[in-house]
């Protein structure tokens, strides 16, 4: 009497690996955002190159954030895909990644910086491996642009703005620092809030501003340069150690792959929405700010530093400063 | 397995179980199949957690608060009495403004059940005075409560937005033009009556009696003030609104009114505290329930196997009014809406409804669905706050839910009813 | 038996198993009333503090949070004990006494085992939430203190449900509760 997606699911009992497991894999977002397409690409490397299954949960369908990441601790779910600022209360150290104007924003620097920091691909694994986690990807999702009711150049005038923030104490901090107020607030009262004019503004990748529709009741797009969307997937650690050779081949192998496809994606993504984005609303404008305006922001980055130490001790510092080695490397190489 | 569960479920919840009782062990079934045994019990206690865990779920006990307050202080009697001033005299007045008073108070109780007990227990007596028949009286009463339901602020509306992801504060906007609807149509259907019965009118209000029931209700009415206005103007959010509601009837009922003592609030607290857990219980499990459903895929696998995907976006809204409507005959409301709006989630999601559309939709069903024979919530209240047996209560409501059905195909077939509000303050 | 105010049913245990069970029912009473009105003064202070400060409390959403959860899982045992969980008791209600003394027999014992079931879990769960060290981001402490009321809430239930299905087992009459008669006013649901 049990449906059939009753059985196949229990990949414990399916001990015989040439028959093929399915694996499960949550992530955050909905359908045919970044961390979907990339939950895509891996299950269709897996599926083609392997008897394997994968089958993919998005946002909601098993809870949030901080529930999927408990279900692949336990190992009830194989794979997960969790941005470092929820993972905040987890691995405080993730929330490196809200420190303003430490990343570039640049779509060729950031995919150049993924691939050769040493603080992503050699701290930031045993940082997880704490948590029982095999870290498998870290990629950017895009340049995090600023929305508000008027065009913000200059901390002055972010005074008196209420800007939505996720729940995160660092990402506060940051926008306390740039003269705002941070405003916590769950993702499904945003787009009434801006409309309402409870909130002056909020910050967010160029396509969850898209797919959002936040454009329409927020319409100046401020390119501040000040951050990255940056996500994380892994395994758990467990159900990674206890694979075949092959099959730990054939994960990091579609990893590789899915990871490969979104360093191509995610560039150029942000034209693409923002033209999109354009056509669909005369009222939107777009302000990029020069180096100049960008400055008086950066200078207050350093209270934001201060407050990531704070958190997390000297562990956080040492991260805080390959970071910085990282990116030097990154633009002397360049130079 | 989704079988197994739902049988489960009937089964105890017809035996008399306490409704938490089918929903936990429904999940442990569907636990146990899926993961062969108790090992992963755990995650229903973590999705218990979560299921209590939005912040927007605070709006619940501070509207039960704020109405608590009210319909033990003098503001539920004196919006009574000002309806009453203006519409009592004419031919069905006492059974209009009884009508009317859910409306009202509506736009303070977010739940039926207040509503029932604040305006039901003043009117309900005056109305068998003056000639109406008790089944009428009831079924009227049990069916215009259902108006509070859609008029802004609604529990329902807020469970539904929490799980669905929908913006609370669009929701309760769109409430207001289907709330208003049924309100005329009920109204109609009150002064026919009173014409076809012939019930003796009342006496007119003078001018100056009016004047004297505004002024006393002014005070009052600055709740649809507070929550419309505070959450359109800007100011607050949903659940901010419904702290300013507490705070706004304490300040009425025990400084300006006097009609309240401090020792009283303790009291009042207590029993909001009492219905918030019991409602929040159902809250927990119903969200550990719908967590193992999801988990095995059965929204996918069962509305797959009935075709839902070829079905269009009105047979998505049709199908999910049937399941609410159905289901409401049984269950309390909101574990309805906790089960059934995640299996119908990924159906409106690839049809592209409006999920705004969808909650209104599914507020009204539940409100229909209640107040149905044989087993619809509403009767069961009906029948514990006035005391009266189940026949009496129920042979005055078809009426009543075919008007209801009516104005549930209209929201169907013109979304407007409900999004032309909506759209006009948010787009 | 009389009808009293729901606030003050003396415990139907013997001794000092009853002082115990007076003292849960006083600090179940308390957690409910001084949970609901913290939850509004906290919520009223963020929107005053937005006003006239500009500043949102960040720790007024996690507080609430607490809030909520002491208050569903004191509220648990507060209902069970006053017989006031939600029940679709129409078919229920058809039968004979006899009858129905029986089903409440069972359905008190069954919904007794069901909360122990669920304290053990809870336990279970705190304790994996405990090691993974998590904490609430703006307070900071760590979040397994927040859900240690749950199994107690839990098992509080339980036992009144089984305290209800003894009562049932020796008296005459049908009882919701250990002090709720079947029949009179203070039954059904709320909402
Ligand atoms: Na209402
Ligand atoms: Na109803």
């Amino acid at each position: 009497a049990c449906s059939d997606s009753g059985n196949e699911s229990n990949s414990s009992s399916a001990n015989a690996e040439n028959e093929g497991q399915n694996w499960r894999y949550a992530h955050e977002e909905y359908e045919g955002d970044v961390q979907d397409v990339f939950a895509y690409k891996f299950k269709e490397y897996i599926e083609d190159n392997s008897p394997n299954t994968v089958q993919i949960h998005r946002f909601g369908e098993l809870g949030e954030s901080d529930d999927i990441m408990e279900l692949t601790q336990a190992g009830v779910l194989q794979f997960v895909n969790q941005s470092p600022g929820f993972t905040g209360s987890l691995i405080p150290e993730a929330q490196i990644f809200f420190i303003p104007y430490l990343l570039p924003v640049g779509d060729e620097k950031i995919v150049s910086f993924f691939k050769n920091s040493n603080a992503i691909n050699d701290m930031f694994p045993d940082l997880y491996e704490e948590q029982g986690l095999e870290l498998l990807a870290m990629y950017p999702e895009g340049e995090v642009v600023v929305t508000a009711d008027e065009k913000v150049t200059s901390p002055q005038e972010f005074k008196g703005k209420n800007i939505r923030v996720m729940t995160n104490p660092l990402l506060s901090e940051t926008y306390r620092a740039f003269g705002a107020t941070p405003t916590p607030l769950p993702w499904g009262e945003v787009y009434g809030a801006l409309q309402t004019n409870i909130i002056q503004g909020q910050e967010n990748p160029i396509f969850w501003i898209q797919s959002g529709g936040l454009y329409e009741v927020s319409p100046n797009l401020i390119f501040t340069g000040h951050s990255q969307f940056v996500t994380a997937m892994m395994a758990n650690q467990e159900f990674y150690n206890g694979l075949s050779d092959d099959n730990k081949k054939l994960v990091q192998d579609a990893t590789a792959y899915a990871r490969q496809y979104i360093f191509d994606y995610v560039p150029g993504l942000g034209d693409k929405m923002l033209k999109k984005i354009q056509q669909d609303s005369e009222e939107v404008t777009v302000t990029r700010l020069n180096e100049a305006q960008r400055q008086a922001f950066r200078d207050r980055a350093p209270q934001v530093e201060a407050k990531f130490i704070e958190m997390t001790g000297e562990r956080g510092k040492q991260l805080l400063d390959q970071f910085k080695a990282d990116l030097k490397d990154s633009t002397a190489a360049e130079e | 397995m989704a079988w197994i569960m739902f049988l489960v479920m009937l089964v105890l919840l017809l035996f008399g179980f306490p409704m938490k009782v089918p929903l936990i062990l429904g999940a442990i079934v569907g636990f146990v199949m899926m993961f062969d045994g108790f090992d992963r019990m755990d995650f229903f206690i973590q999705q218990m957690l979560a299921g209590i865990r939005p912040t927007a779920l605070i709006a619940v006990p501070m509207f039960i608060l704020a109405a608590d307050i009210m319909t033990r202080g003098q503001s539920a009697n004196r919006l009574v009495n000002m309806v009453m001033a203006f519409i009592g005299h004419i031919k069905g007045g006492l059974a209009v403004s009884t009508a009317a008073s859910c409306t009202l108070f509506g736009a303070v109780s977010g739940s039926t059940q207040a509503t029932v007990v604040a305006v039901g227990s003043p009117l309900r007596p005056r109305m068998l005075q003056s000639g109406y028949k008790d089944s009428f009286t009831l079924a009227l009463i049990i069916n215009a409560s259902d108006i509070a339901f859609l008029i802004p602020p609604s529990i329902g509306m807020i469970i539904y937005g929490v799980i669905s992801g929908t913006s609370i504060a669009e929701l309760f906007i769109a409430g207001i033009g289907p709330g208003l609807l049924i309100l005329l149509m009920f109204s109609v259907y009150c002064i026919i009556y009173a014409y076809r019965m012939d019930v003796p009118t009342e006496e007119k209000a003078s001018w100056g009696e009016r004047i004297k029931s505004v002024r006393e209700a002014l005070w009052p009415l600055g709740f649809p003030v507070i929550i419309v206005g505070g959450i359109y103007g800007g100011i607050f959010s949903p659940t901010e609104a419904a702290a300013a509601c507490v705070l706004y009837a304490v300040v009425l009922e025990f400084l300006i009114f006097r009609s309240l003592k401090a020792m009283d609030i303790y009291a009042i607290a207590k029993s909001t505290g009492l219905i918030t857990a019991v409602v929040f219980i159902l809250v927990a499990v119903g969200n550990g329930f719908s967590w193992i459903i999801s988990f095995a895929q059965i929204p996918q696998t069962v509305l797959g196997a009935v075709g839902i995907n070829e079905a269009g976006p009105t047979g998505v809204l049709i199908a999910i009014a049937v399941a609410f409507f159905i289901a409401c005959m049984f269950v309390d409301p909101i574990v309805v809406i906790l089960v059934l709006t995640p299996i119908f989630a990924p159906a409106v999601a690839s049809t592209g409804l409006d999920p705004v559309h969808v909650g209104i939709l599914i507020t009204m069903m539940v409100a229909v669905g209640s107040a149905t024979p044989p087993f619809g919530c509403d009767i069961f209240t009906a029948i514990a706050i006035f005391k009266r047996p189940y026949w009496e209560v129920i042979r005055g409501t078809p009426p009543f839910v075919f008007m209801l059905m009516g104005a549930t195909l209209l929201v169907i077939l013109f979304p407007q009813i409900a999004l032309f509000l909506r759209d006009l303050f948010f787009q | 038996m009389s009808e009293e105010s729901p606030e003050h049913q003396p415990s139907s245990l013997p001794g000092i198993l009853g002082t115990v069970d007076d003292g849960i029912a006083r600090i179940e009473a308390v957690i409910l009333a001084v949970g609901v009105l913290l939850m509004a003064v906290n919520t009223v202070a963020n929107v005053v503090g937005r006003f006239l400060f500009g500043e949102s409390l960040h720790f007024s959403e996690e507080v609430n949070r607490i809030l909520i959860i002491l208050i569903t899982f004191a509220g648990i045992g507060y209902a069970a004990r006053h017989g006031r969980h939600i029940r679709m008791s129409a078919l229920y209600d058809v039968f004979p006494t006899k009858v129905r003394r029986v089903m409440m027999v069972i359905i008190s014992f069954v919904t007794s085992a069901v909360m122990f079931f669920l304290c053990w879990y809870s336990v279970s769960y705190i304790h994996s939430v405990y090691e993974t060290g998590r904490v609430l981001p703006t307070l900071g402490f760590p979040i397994y203190l927040i859900y240690l009321w749950v199994p107690v809430g839990l098992a509080v239930t339980g036992l009144q449900y089984l305290m209800t299905a003894v009562k049932n087992i020796v008296s005459r009459d049908v009882y919701l509760s250990t002090t709720v008669l079947d029949g009179y006013d203070e039954q059904e649901t709320e909402i």
